[in-house]
């Protein structure tokens, strides 16, 4: 007879397991599950929900004031820069002298010979895939800063780890984010940022390193992989690069329709 | 709050009114506490966590999709920013001492039987000071399991993780915790 873990039996207390009626079929059956079963239960029966202090009706109001004179500027979306009334007005003026362009255009060239279609097709096609190509590169910026942001959780685990201690969380994470890292790297090479992609390759090193380390660490074990993080300032880079990307998706979204200058 | 309402005062914040962001403040500021305090086990962390929330939650606003649940999105936050604060003050709750731990979230009693509520007060004892000893992220996707009754898809979602690795966060919660009420487990 197959039994069950004690980690099938703390999803199943949490009710997480997808067929629970074939656990409780066991549980009935067979007396060394059921008391590993009943032996986990009391123990979580124990830790019982924390009472939060009361906070009164009047608690949001004082949060708010005081939080109201630190209140950051807001970080808007790329698209929200357009709907500024402002902006919308020279928008709409931009539209009326297309417009009036395009009427003016008709009408002399019913005069005069037609210009060929294909100029004007190819005129706009550049413009279009590079409008593409900046929305492609935005998408990236924010992926590849959220992606850092959980990197260095996870690096900041590590060196938080005490030696003996179990990473085999912190390595699943890890091989997670590796597969993750070695796309976006692939992307970053592909859209020409170089310095993204290097940072994404030492990172996903680390990465790899803690995945293939044995989950119950020695401290010998943490030193090496602490001292070559260290090394390779790894953290300090990710962190860098992060609030860069993000600074720049700030940027972009304040001059959207501008063509992506990048330096990397 | 009717839904119509909650979503205006939503979309007049995240045009940067400050009045329907203090709307939302008062409407949501309980529970986040709540939810700080339950991953934080402490008045005043929970305190600092909700402040800085809110604060996070008015930056990032624009970034909010409207078809989300505002307070879905800011327990997130509220979750993150618990992660981060209590990282931040790993040292204070390492030297923490069991005395001051068993001060926390010490129950009413419902009776007046002593022995019981010197057990009870034992129980808590040893739950704050095993709590202490987890890992930011260890504490935080237990609590969200244990107390809030989040799944494991809705803590990896929150916290940034994929399933195996939170699975494995409230895994390693739960054997530390086993063996540190483990001799208690008559007494209860």
């Amino acid at each position: 007879m197959t039994h069950y873990s004690e980690e099938d039996l703390i999803l199943y207390y949490y009710e997480e397991r997808p067929r629970t009626g074939g656990i409780q079929q066991h549980l009935d059956s067979c007396e060394p599950c059921a008391a590993a079963y009943r032996e986990l239960a009391s123990t979580l029966r124990m830790v019982s929900t924390p009472e939060a202090p009361e906070r009164g009706e009047q608690y949001g109001l004082e949060l708010w004031q005081r939080i109201r004179h630190q209140l950051p500027e807001q970080e808007m979306p790329w698209w929200s820069a357009w709907l500024r009334a402002d902006r919308l007005a020279i928008a709409g003026a931009f539209g009326v002298l297309l417009l009036a362009a395009f009427v003016a255009g008709r009408w002399w060239s019913a005069g005069h010979a037609p210009a060929p279609a294909v100029a004007s097709t190819e005129a706009t096609a550049p413009r279009t895939a590079a409008q593409n190509d900046e929305s492609r590169q935005r998408i990236l910026l924010t992926s590849v800063a959220d992606h850092l942001d959980r990197s260095e959780r996870v690096l900041t685990e590590i060196m938080n780890t005490p030696a003996g201690g179990d990473i085999s969380a912190e390595q699943r994470w890890a091989e997670d984010l590796v597969n993750t890292s070695r796309l976006y790297r692939q992307d970053a090479t592909d859209a020409g940022e170089q310095s993204v992609a290097l940072v994404l390759d030492e990172l996903e090193r680390s990465l790899l390193e803690i995945v293939h380390t044995p989950s119950r660490t020695t401290a010998a074990h943490l030193d090496e992989i602490r001292r070559r993080i260290d090394a390779a300032s790894l953290l300090f880079k990710v962190r860098v690069l992060g609030d860069g990307l993000r600074q720049r998706e700030r940027q972009d979204a304040s001059r959207p329709r501008a063509l992506a200058t990048h330096t990397s | 709050m009717d839904a119509t309402d909650g979503a205006a005062v939503l979309a007049r914040a995240r045009q940067g009114d400050s009045e329907a962001f203090q709307t939302l403040v008062e409407r949501h500021s309980r529970r986040a506490f709540q939810l700080a305090f339950r991953i934080t086990g402490n008045e005043q962390d929970a305190e600092d966590v909700v402040q800085e929330s809110f604060i996070r939650a008015y930056r990032q606003l624009g970034r909010f999709e409207a078809r989300a649940h505002f307070s879905t999105w800011l327990h997130r936050i509220v979750a993150n920013c618990s992660v981060d604060l209590i990282r931040s003050r790993r040292a204070r709750y390492d030297h923490a001492s069991t005395d001051d731990l068993g001060s926390l979230d010490q129950p009413e009693a419902d009776g007046p039987n002593p022995e019981r509520l010197a057990a009870s007060a034992q129980i808590e004892r040893r739950v704050a000071s095993a709590m202490s000893e987890l890992s930011p992220l260890e504490r935080t996707a237990f609590a969200l399991r244990h107390y809030e009754g989040r799944s494991i898809a809705e803590i990896g979602k929150t916290l940034g993780l994929g399933t195996s690795a939170t699975k494995h966060s409230v895994f390693r919660a739960v054997r530390k915790l086993r063996a540190a009420l483990e001799p208690l487990r008559g007494e209860s």
